[in-house]
């Protein structure tokens, strides 16, 4: 073995393909000077941290979170703003008044979307450049010297984006090699499960992705997220100016407002959202049996839901908008605020059929997840359940998604609508009996019958050119199955994708896929395997035997992937 | 871009190769001539590559203007902005990157917080009686500014002094927080007692305990993991995290029966493992946000500024002032030091600074004939704003090139014909080549004799606008006069296109921005390098050159 074993060769195995006799031109932009040398030939006292320290860095659509590995929380959490994409020098935004946003008002403050089309790359990563810059100076306190990374991000990020990222983290911080990992996963473990159905109510969208083994088996996406909702609130909140008051703008002014520009900025409507928003309970809440919709209503009044539901008819809250000319001060219902909530996760309204597979109601979307799920996968899931995003932090409405979510398995238990494996369904009693379970549950199973549970699991779930692994099948029957809990709705609290990545580098774990710099400036992406390609076995008997990749396979370069996010 | 108008910018070199590629997309799909490539100070891009000269610094051994984005920096210096302590590195790693004396900010308006008495209107004799124990609780932080007091998160101190140790041991409300080590200890003393309920695990200690409990799952399997599998799998598939941290956990020779409890890494199965289930019922926070409305909930800006969120007011925590850095800074091509701060922490001064300012020519831009009132010298600072610009008309604005150098500079202007961008304003320079004298000192120039000026009398229009004549020419600097035709902001004057952009007028898009190729070129004596570099004159004199584009920011265009 080349590097020989060693407490914390983890990441530092990775080194050892750096050492492959790798020729070529360094990218365009690249100092010609090796960048490798450079913290031990300065010796000023950040040294030390600069060869410890893994960057640790979450790429949201609108934050990004940037700190070190081991940390419980990041040094920086910074938003995409307008602001930060103004010229050096231009100090505009700390003088009021700010000017009005045009109606598409987010894309400047999103990083990225997922929609390329409508995406400049080369602007992403100048704009990633510079806020990673001005995390990096002003709150982590680091310097120029090239630090390891780890980069959480969503695995549904397109390659060309992700390309973009590892092109300005090569090139302009010059990371020696940057860890993969996926957000679902990182929420995983710093929940510390290791399966989970992760539900991301985030910007863009609201991702559930169920995670199995710490691998993404699943999927599924709605638009319905934080910026459906924000539209949504804008409306609402415009209307109600209105209201107040009619005679302030002429009908002049209000045809130029809903043509050309927003009437309340982007930063004070999504302010009311954060400080404001909550969601109504689930109307299923007080009678878990099949209801009509009058015998609802009914049975509300009688509730002691009812009390609280009856002092949020009458609230109303008075907020102070500066960016309205004038500054006004508006009162909204909180009523007002519950609707809008529905109408953008719920929809009560609408009948179910009439809803795109992207346009799910939330609990519709989770249910249809967790029924495409094979039954052991799901049993383990839905008792693992974390809300992630910013959405998530809305009051009541991870409770009110999970009600309803039990009051859909109520009505119709698991029984997939084509009625494919129905049988299998009635044949599992466990499956059957529970799902109207209490959210914190009868507690663990007994370990036989977990045990059982996950044998066929992670036969299921494991990657099928794997299957006639021998060894795998001697430790499955070694390996004593500890208690877990399954088949019932459980809710566990998340330190966030962040924090799980921390701990992923911090602990050396492996992460899904790691990039080396000088395989990344040589080859790029089109380098980049298909995940299935990668032998690993042969590629274990190959370092075993041979003392390292590079070696290998009569000069051939090891194959790499980017993991979960795919390949050209 | 920036405020007052007119202006300028600079657009440092480093950045074209990325505008490059960009330019080429573009005008491969246009199939525009590419080698009449004209920078766009509209494109989006520009702005994270245009800087006032100020903010820019140059390199002697590369001959290049150096932006933030082409520097490598070092720290040199950690200290607290607020008591001005230096802060040694290693204490970085151990404390994190915010001052551990007793300086914070207030969570509501981030001023700086004083610890005071809470009780200082309290009679001295009353304080003796009791001795210290009265004293006990009696301290919080003040904030001069909006008045919050530490109290009203229910937070008080014994001493005024240690501030950030006594606060770490207090949550919002008084209750102690309670530490891994804590619940590590309880169970020692009593191990049958039930796990703490899941509403004691805040963020901190669900992150200890976690961390721990990974820490003791991999303990066992460490060493064989590593000696094996690690290396190989680590590295590529996707499928190596499950495999490694659930298959082959402790399995580094097949054969081997397991040892110990369990050989798989399992999941977390209490509080005190770090797992924590959640209460979804949120409805006495819902009660608690209609009772007391807008006002007790905590803003995002101010949430920005703390490590956990918190809805409410009386859920933000004082915050502890981030250190701030003292840097050096590197050329990124050649790693010669551009700038050196000194390193005491009081001192502003450098060492070593080499700014672009006293490298490139410092060009400004005033109207020819200026129609906004002169400002009163009392508000001297402020500028005068001229009118905007009627669309259609010509107007003239002087530009002038201060140089630095101590060596006379020739200079080559080139802008394009039309503004890029949607408008197309019309651009004349009336004279884009020409010399301006070295900066010599004063007197020196006084000595020297004034044929000079007689050999370049024709050069000068006299007051007359009249092409390929400077306007002006002074010790170290000359003028000389821009035409523009500012473009009506119509859109539907636009010549009819496949694509025309209707879309509304873009932010500053009114604004009317020239794009200008400067070149100098100027002859240096070539003090290093004795030995001989080809491009060098027989008597040390040394052809130098050095291009960049800068943007002129004329005049907003008037709305018609
Ligand atoms: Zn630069
Ligand atoms: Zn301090
Ligand atoms: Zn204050
Ligand atoms: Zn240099």
């Amino acid at each position: 073995m080349a590097s020989g074993a060693g407490p914390a060769l983890a990441h530092r195995s990775v080194a050892s393909i750096r050492s492959a006799p790798l020729q070529g031109p360094p990218g365009p932009s690249t100092p010609h000077t090796p960048n490798r040398n450079i913290a031990s030939a300065y010796g000023s006292p950040s040294t030390i941290r600069a060869d410890d320290d893994v960057v640790v860095l979450e790429l949201g659509s609108r934050h990004i979170r940037a700190g070190f590995a081991g940390d419980s929380s990041p040094k920086a959490t910074r938003q995409c703003g307008p602001e930060d994409q103004r010229r050096v020098g231009d100090f505009r935004s700390w003088q009021a008044p700010r000017r009005h946003a045009g109606l598409d008002w987010a894309p400047e403050h999103e990083f990225w979307r997922y929609d390329l089309r409508d995406v400049d790359l080369g602007l992403c990563q100048d704009n990633l450049e510079r806020v990673v810059r001005d995390a990096f100076t002003k709150y982590l306190l680091i310097d120029s010297r090239p630090r390891r990374l780890g980069l959480v991000l969503d695995s549904a990020v397109p390659v060309p984006l992700l390309t973009a990222v590892l092109d300005t983290m090569f090139n302009r911080f010059q990371s020696p090699t940057i860890s993969l990992m996926a957000s679902s996963v990182t929420a995983a473990v710093s929940a510390g499960v290791r399966s989970a159905l992760v539900i991301d109510l985030g910007w863009a969208e609201t991702v559930v992705t169920s995670v199995y083994e710490y691998r993404e088996v699943k999927c599924t996406r709605s638009v319905r997220g934080g910026r459906l909702l924000l539209d949504a609130l804008y409306k609402t909140l415009h209307s109600l100016l209105r209201e107040n008051n009619p005679d302030s703008d002429s009908d002049d002014d209000d045809d130029d407002d809903d043509d050309e520009s927003r009437t309340i900025s982007f930063d004070e409507c999504d302010d009311i959202l954060r400080r404001l928003m909550w969601c109504r309970p689930s109307a299923s809440k007080s009678s878990q049996r099949e209801s009509t919709q009058l015998e609802t209503v009914e049975e509300q009044d009688e509730s002691e839901a009812e009390s609280l539901q009856d002092v949020l008819q009458v609230g109303v809250t008075n907020v102070p908008i500066n960016s309205t000319n004038p500054p006004s001060t508006l009162e909204i219902p909180f009523e007002k605020l519950a609707e809008v909530c529905d109408d953008t996760f719920f929809d009560p309204s609408v009948e179910q059929a009439t809803f795109d597979d992207h346009e799910l109601p939330i609990h519709l979307l989770v249910y249809q997840h967790l029924l495409q799920l094979p039954l052991d996968v799901r049993a383990i899931c839905m008792s693992r359940i974390i809300f992630t995003g910013g959405c998530s932090n809305i009051l009541g409405l991870k409770q009110r998604i999970i009600d309803d979510l039990k009051a859909i398995v109520n009505k119709r238990g698991w029984a997939p609508v084509a009625g494919k494996g129905v049988d299998q369904l009635r044949n599992n009693p466990k499956l059957q009996r529970r799902p109207s379970g209490s959210p914190t549950g009868d507690g663990p199973t007994s370990p036989s019958e977990a045990g059982d549970d996950q044998e066929t699991a992670s036969r299921g779930a494991a990657d099928t050119s794997h299957e006639h692994d021998p060894i795998e099948a001697k430790v499955a029957r070694y390996r004593e199955a500890p208690p877990q809990v399954h088949g019932q709705f459980r809710v566990l609290h998340s330190l966030g994708s962040w924090t799980g990545g921390s701990l992923l580098c911090q602990l050396k774990m492996p992460a899904m896929a790691i990039i080396d710099r000088d395989v990344w400036l040589q080859q790029g992406a089109n380098g980049a395997s298909r995940p299935s390609d990668i032998d690993v076995k042969a590629q274990q008997r190959q370092s075993v035997t041979t003392g390292g990749y590079a070696r290998g396979g009569g000069g051939h370069h090891t194959n790499w992937t980017l993991g979960a996010w795919g390949y050209l | 871009m920036a405020p007052v108008i007119p202006y300028t910018y600079i657009q440092c070199p480093c950045s074209d190769n990325s505008a490059h590629d960009n330019a080429n997309d573009t005008h491969s799909q246009d199939s525009v001539d590419d080698d009449e490539r004209t920078f766009d100070p509209r494109a989006p891009r520009s702005n994270y590559s245009l800087y006032p000269l100020e903010y820019l610094l140059y390199c002697e051994d590369c001959q290049q203007i150096r932006c933030p984005r082409c520097v490598n920096e070092e720290v040199v210096t950690y200290y607290c902005p607020h008591c001005l302590f230096e802060v040694p590195s290693s204490n970085l790693r151990s404390e994190g990157n915010r001052c551990t004396r007793s300086c914070y900010q207030c969570p509501v308006c981030i001023s700086p917080l004083q610890s005071m008495s809470m009780t200082p209107s309290q009679d001295p004799s009353h304080l003796n009686a009791d001795g210290t124990a009265s004293q006990a609780g009696t301290y919080a932080l003040f904030c001069q500014y909006c008045n919050w007091s530490s109290s009203e998160i229910g937070i008080e101190f014994d001493r005024p002094s240690g501030i950030h140790a006594q606060l770490a041991k207090v949550k919002n409300g008084g209750e102690h927080k309670i530490t891994a080590k804590e619940i590590k200890e309880k169970r020692k003393e009593n191990p049958d007692e039930p796990p703490i309920p899941d509403e004691q695990l805040d963020a901190d200690l669900q992150f200890s305990t976690l961390k721990s409990f990974y820490q003791t799952q991999l303990a066992d399997t460490n060493t064989a993991v590593t000696g094996m599998q690690f290396d190989s799998v680590g590295f590529s598939s996707p499928a190596a995290l499950s495999r490694i941290m659930s298959l082959y956990t402790g399995h580094g020779h097949p054969g081997r029966k397991r040892q110990g409890p369990s050989d798989v890494m399992r999941e977390a199965l209490t509080t005190e493992e770090g797992l924590k289930t959640v209460d979804l019922d949120e409805s006495m926070a819902i009660k608690k946000l209609q009772q007391l409305g807008w006002d007790e909930t905590a803003s995002t800006q101010q949430n920005l500024e703390q490590t956990e969120v918190s809805r409410f007011q009386d859920g933000l925590r004082p915050i502890p002032y981030l250190l701030r850095t003292k840097r050096s800074k590197r050329c990124s091509v050649c790693r010669h030091i551009i700038s050196k701060p000194e390193n005491k922490v009081q001192s502003t001064r450098f060492k070593i600074r080499l700014v672009a300012k006293s490298y490139i020519p410092n060009i400004t831009i005033r109207p020819l004939n200026p129609t906004a009132p002169p400002v009163p010298t009392t508000s001297r600072p402020q500028h005068p704003e001229e009118p905007s610009l009627e669309p259609l008309k010509p107007y003239h604005y002087i530009v002038t090139f201060k140089n630095p150098l101590f060596d006379s500079i020739k200079v080559t202007l080139a802008t394009p014909n039309t503004t890029p961008g949607r408008f197309s304003s019309k651009v004349t320079v009336l004279c884009p080549q020409f010399e301006v004298d070295a900066n010599t000192d004063m007197w020196d120039d006084a000595l020297k004799d004034d044929g000079r000026d007689r050999r370049r009398k024709g050069e000068e229009s006299n007051g007359q606008l009249e092409a390929g004549k400077i306007w002006e020419r002074g010790r170290n600097w000359v003028s000389i006069v821009l035409e523009v035709v500012p473009a009506s902001l119509r859109l539907n004057n636009q010549e009819p296109g496949a694509d025309v952009d209707k879309s509304p007028l873009k932010e500053d898009e009114d604004v009317l921005e020239i794009p200008m190729f400067v070149r100098m070129e100027w002859e240096a004596d070539s003090q290093q390098d004795v030995g001989a570099a080809p491009g060098k004159d027989r008597d040390g004199r040394e052809k130098r050159e050095l291009a960049y584009w800068c943007v002129l920011g004329v005049g907003r265009i008037h709305h018609d």
